[in-house]
């Protein structure tokens, strides 16, 4: 039975809703936080922020990280920066400029109550980065700098060289270090979550597995707080680390909390290209390179001069030929599809034809080469380790990447997924992004949610639940268990001819080609039917080295991708069931005649949020109201 | 935590490694200065060093302080050589430096060769010359002279005997040489020790500290080669 | 497309902590000069499992050289020979055809092997939990810009705050001391206003962190500088020792 989804959002002008909320929640006696255990799952800038925070208000936390250390989450990887409407340079911003150019990126679809939070606790992220000592890049004054980034006319955006995310989760992870050292969090490095333990309707523990030794363990408390990422690598080539995954999600998703907007997707235009088979993953070039690459690709056709021997009148300057106002910089989702067409079309470059030109040569003729070494010396450095080329000399050759997902658990206002006690913070769910996130505000999100939000809504659920004494001896931990254990003997079990490796670069070749930059239901379709016989396949001939007992690599991503061949087939579905384009989502049926995304307000102006059932998944929607802002159309023509 | 537990953590020792060292470098350095005499003739040599031993309770407390510092500098060198070796029982297989900046080279691994070889050296050095005819406990008449009246050890004398024998000075050439070595990385390291350095110093103060250790080891050698091929 | 290159591999086995240790020898015979030196293992890997062998272990996650979790000894440098580079970043291009590499853990007291290339390096967690943060609690803080910071110590800061904690430094330290890593960190907050008031305890208390996980003394080989993928400078080591006596003056 499909049903309409309550978000609970609170009453009052949109600006007001926060404090309201914060006025009237119950609050949990300091004394009382110490008997209160929380679990904490993933240690990136979500599930770090959350576990410090919750751990110096008192609360008894458990923290779990798959990786050797929980420095290693891989918000680490973040280049560009994390938004904040500081106003800092006054020039303009306010909090209703961040929160509206949040929605609007969104291609509206995400939940106005939502985003607005996020635009004002914005602020208090870098306050309390900064008192943790975060290095974030200074002008001579001594005052904090900020850049534009990602098109937006305002700038607002804070970094730390091209390593914001790393210097943002050291300021999470040191502020989890001290409340380590002083017993307040116990961590629990190398374990990967397995299931979520649900006792009389409530999450009341998760049972993971030490992934040097084998053991599954039991854990228990009063929430669980699921903070494990996007779920980027269902594509096999992501710019998500190779360890990120959406087991832990999924496993939730399985034990009743629903999947929102899987089909929405962010594919980043600049990434450098796969170069061959054996590609492991994929490396993002920053986007402000775009402020100075002009892309192009030759006009003909299987044009195999060298770039500089290509005359200018045999190239297509195509973003600055279709968008002439906003040209290379157009946002994320449309300059990845036009690179797209323009490979489709048989004009792409490179040994494989699946990239695009981001030549600099203008620019350094203009600005001359030290003014490029000094904005973008790094990239080109990093750009030369990786192809061996010279993007001073020879122009850059691009294509898009999967970058980050937008869908997730769905939760509503306090975070709280449809799992009593099972909070979902981060990119892990669905909530502030919509249909395309912009740039620089994924930290954001993963930070608000961990440091603002959780601490509130967390101590409102506990204050008004009881919490009858679990063991780890109840049924419900037996019977995960052992479903757990059961799976792993499986998947050793089977002993077939293809590696798990085989079986997700196919996964992901068929998502990519179908349910990638642009998606038809006729694609869509086929692809269900490819990934469930892929599925098939997979539990009838994986073959997965090695024993249980010990460190074992392959029998850890067999799992996943076992996971990843579900929620495949899911995305597909809720690609199909979205007849509309918005954001990342782009539906070739969907289009105007120039070729532009077409959304239907009318019909889907929704979140679709998946169940799963015993006899498949059932979608139920969250309608969005607008009552602050008007969606229009984006136009970057 | 006490002066002695913060004297024995790995700055600590880092920090007493690096003082005596610098102690001794200065104390090398005056004692090379002062051999250089030889080359003023024999009378002011023996006017030096007697001058030294008149300097009674004074010169006491300096030894005192030299042995010490010799002490402490050997003892440490072989705890942090000692706790390498706890540190990876296994070596291995292949290790390679991996170059510029590194300022890993052969003075630099061989610190507790050299330094092993010196300290034994030293104990040999101090037997010849100090403890040696004419010095305390050895007062031999032959090695007396009288100079201006006054009678003083004749320290040129044993000196001159000593560097007429080949393999003495050879030996003495090639001690001085390990000095060097044991210097070219000493001194640099006894500033990044003692926390004087900045990044852009580092090249300059590495070539300095080998300057320095060469200069040392030159002056100590320049005296018995003179001697033993007579232009003194 | 890119000439196929016949790799050999000299790879450190070792099946568990306790397990006794050994070198295998494998051939990669499609091996090409784009493929990162992970990639590499990745496909001698694949190889391994059709053999019905248990594929090689080594940590690695983000493979852009951020995140810290890869690192092996290749021919006796650490991330292998490319400076300033983590070997998921050393791409196969620096090397040619019929060349052989010899693969191992890092090798310290303080890291011990997990298996095969696989090494618990939660030594370098404790060092940090031991001081390594300021104690700020969320929500206490004043505005960002209430206390401007010169831009030369932001960015010096910023310099020691690049290290990803891959253990790099402790590996080819021929004492296997980890000071590089736990100078980076005292060093980083010593050059902030904000890490002030708890300098005197945090170096301390690392300091002796440090020495309780088993790691040797440094003695200024600079070993450490040279392999690290973010290139940290030992003037790191030296501010943690003024650190150090400024503590001691208490």
């Amino acid at each position: 039975m499909s049903t309409v989804l309550d978000s609970k959002i609170p009453a009052g002008p949109l600006k007001d809703k926060w404090d309201n909320y914060k006025n009237t929640i119950k609050l949990v006696n300091p004394a009382n936080k110490r008997k209160h255990t929380v679990l904490v799952v993933g240690t990136g800038l979500a599930g770090g922020s959350a576990a410090a925070t919750l751990a110096e208000l008192g609360y008894h936390v458990k923290s779990f990280c798959i990786q050797d250390s929980p420095r290693r989450a891989h918000s680490i990887a973040a280049q560009g920066g994390i938004n904040a409407a500081k106003n800092y340079p006054n020039d303009g911003d306010t909090v209703w400029r961040l929160f509206y150019d949040t929605i609007k990126g969104g291609d509206y679809r995400s939940r106005e109550a939502n985003v607005h939070r996020l635009a004002q606790v914005s602020n208090n992220i870098i306050d309390q980065c900064v008192a943790q000592g975060v290095p974030f890049a200074r002008e001579y004054g001594g005052l904090l700098d900020n850049r534009s980034f990602g098109g937006a006319q305002v700038s607002r955006t804070f970094y730390a060289r091209g390593q914001t995310g790393q210097q943002l989760l050291l300021g999470a992870y040191q502020a989890m270090s001290r409340q380590i050292g002083a017993g307040n969090i116990d961590m629990y490095s190398r374990r990967e979550m397995l299931d979520l333990v649900i006792v009389d309707g409530k999450a009341r523990g998760i049972i993971t597995r030490n992934l040097v030794t084998g053991e599954y363990e039991r854990h228990f408390g009063d929430a669980v707080l699921l903070c494990t990422g996007g779920y980027g690598n269902v594509y096999y080539l992501s710019t998500n680390a190779k360890n990120s995954n959406v087991t832990a999600a999924w496993r939730c998703h399985k034990r009743g909390a629903y999947f929102a907007n899987p089909c929405y997707t962010q594919i980043h235009p600049t990434c450098i290209p796969v170069s061959g088979d054996y590609q492991s993953k994929l490396t993002l070039m920053s986007e402000s390179l775009r402020n100075d690459g002009r892309v192009w690709v030759p006009k003909k056709q299987g044009d195999n001069r060298r770039p500089q021997d290509i005359p200018e009148e045999d190239r297509d300057y195509y973003l600055e030929r279709r968008y002439p106002s906003f040209g290379n910089l157009v946002p994320r989702d449309v300059a990845s599809r036009n690179a797209k067409m323009a490979t489709d079309e048989g004009r792409g470059v490179g040994e494989t034809g699946l990239a695009v030109y981001l030549d600099f040569a203008d620019s350094i003729k203009r600005l001359g080469r030290d003014v490029i070494e000094a904005r973008y010396g790094n990239l080109f450095e990093m750009y030369e380790r990786i192809t061996g080329e010279n993007p001073y000399e020879v122009p850059m050759r691009i294509f898009p990447a999967v970058h980050y997902t937008m869908g997730g658990l769905w939760v509503d206002y306090e975070l709280q997924s449809t799992v009593p006690g099972l909070f979902v913070l981060g990119e892990a769910n669905f909530s502030d992004h919509g249909a395309n996130r912009l740039g620089a505000s994924a930290l954001m999100q993963g930070l608000a949610d961990g440091y603002f939000v959780i601490p509130y809504t967390l101590g409102n659920y506990i204050a008004n639940n009881s919490f009858p004494a679990v063991t780890g001896d109840e049924d419900a931990f037996n019977e995960a268990e052992s479903a757990a254990d059961a799976r792993i003997k499986k998947l050793l079990s089977i002993q077939g001819t293809k590696t798990v490796t085989e079986f997700h670069r196919e996964l992901g070749q068929i998502i990519w080609d179908q349910v990638g930059m642009s998606r038809t239901a006729e694609g869509l379709r086929k692809a269900i039917d490819q990934i469930s016989a892929l599925r098939e396949e997979f539990w009838q001939n994986v073959r997965v080295p090695g024993e249980p007992t010990t460190y074992n690599k392959n029998l850890e991503f067999a799992g996943r991708v076992a996971d990843f061949l579900e929620l495949g087939e899911l995305m597909a579905r809720d690609a199909l069931e979205r007849e509309e384009s918005c954001g990342g989502h782009f539906r070739e049926e969907y289009q105007s005649a120039e070729g532009e995304a077409m959304r239907n307000d009318e019909d889907f102006t929704f979140v679709s949020a998946w169940q799963h059932t015993e006899s498949g998944h059932v979608l139920h929607k969250e309608n969005l109201e607008f009552e602050n802002v008007e969606l229009t159309t984006r136009s970057y023509k | 935590m006490s002066l002695t537990s913060h004297l024995n953590s790995p700055i600590g020792k880092k920090l007493v490694t690096g003082v005596t060292g610098l102690g001794l470098t200065f104390f090398v350095l005056m004692h090379m200065i002062g051999n250089l005499s030889m080359f003023s003739g024999d009378d002011a040599y023996n006017l030096y060093a007697h001058f030294l031993m008149s300097l009674g309770p004074l010169l006491y407390a300096v030894e005192l302080g030299l042995v010490v510092f010799f002490l402490a500098h050997a003892i440490n060198g072989v705890k942090i050589w000692m706790g390498k070796r706890k540190a990876r029982p296994q070596g291995y297989k292949v290790y390679k430096s991996a170059g510029k900046p590194s300022m890993q080279s052969s003075s630099s691994r061989s610190m507790i060769i050299t330094g092993i070889i010196l300290l034994v050296f030293l104990v040999f050095h101090l037997i010849s010359f100090k403890f040696g005819p004419g010095g305390p406990g050895n007062g031999d008449p032959a090695y007396l002279t009288t100079i201006d009246g006054v009678e003083m050890r004749d320290l040129a004398k044993l000196v001159r005997e000593k560097f007429a024998t080949g393999w003495y000075t050879w030996g003495y050439t090639a001690i001085m040489l390990l000095l060097v070595v044991h210097l070219r990385h000493g001194v640099w390291s006894a500033l990044q020790s003692l926390g004087a350095m900045r990044p852009s110093l580092s090249p300059a103060i590495y070539t300095i500290g080998g300057l320095i250790g060469l200069g040392i080891g030159l002056g100590f050698i320049v005296m018995p080669l003179a001697l033993y091929f007579g232009m003194i | 497309m890119a000439n196929s290159m016949n790799i050999t591999l000299k790879v450190w086995r070792q099946a568990g902590p306790d397990a006794q240790g050994g070198f295998e020898t494998y051939v990669v015979p499609d091996a090409n000069e784009h493929m990162s030196f992970l990639e590499l293992l990745d496909v001698l890997n694949e190889q391994l499992i059709k053999e019905g062998k248990d594929p090689v272990e080594f940590d690695h996650d983000c493979r852009e050289g951020i995140c810290g979790s890869c690192g092996v000894v290749i021919d006796g440098m650490a991330h292998g020979p490319q400076q300033r580079t983590a070997c998921c970043q050393l791409h196969m291009r620096h090397y040619k055809d019929g060349d052989t590499i010899v693969i191992e853990p890092w090798r310290a007291e303080g890291f011990p092997i997990i298996k095969d290339l696989v090494v618990d390096r939660s030594a370098f967690d404790r060092i940090i939990a031991a001081g390594g943060y300021i104690s700020a609690n969320t929500g206490a803080a004043q505005d960002a810009n209430a206390l401007p910071i010169a831009k030369y110590n932001a960015d010096l800061a910023m310099d020691y705050a690049t290290c990803i904690g891959c253990g790099a430094c402790v590996a080819a330290c021929p004492n296997a001391s980890a000071s590089l890593f736990t100078a980076a960190k005292i060093a980083q907050l010593s050059l902030l206003p904000q890490g002030d008031p708890e300098r005197k305890t945090r170096v301390r208390n690392m300091v002796d962190q440090m020495d309780k996980e088993g790691f040797g003394d440094c003695s200024n080989h600079a070993e450490c500088e040279a392999v690290c993928p973010k290139g940290i400078s030992i003037s790191s080591i030296a501010i943690m020792r003024r650190e150090y006596v400024k503590a001691l003056a208490d």
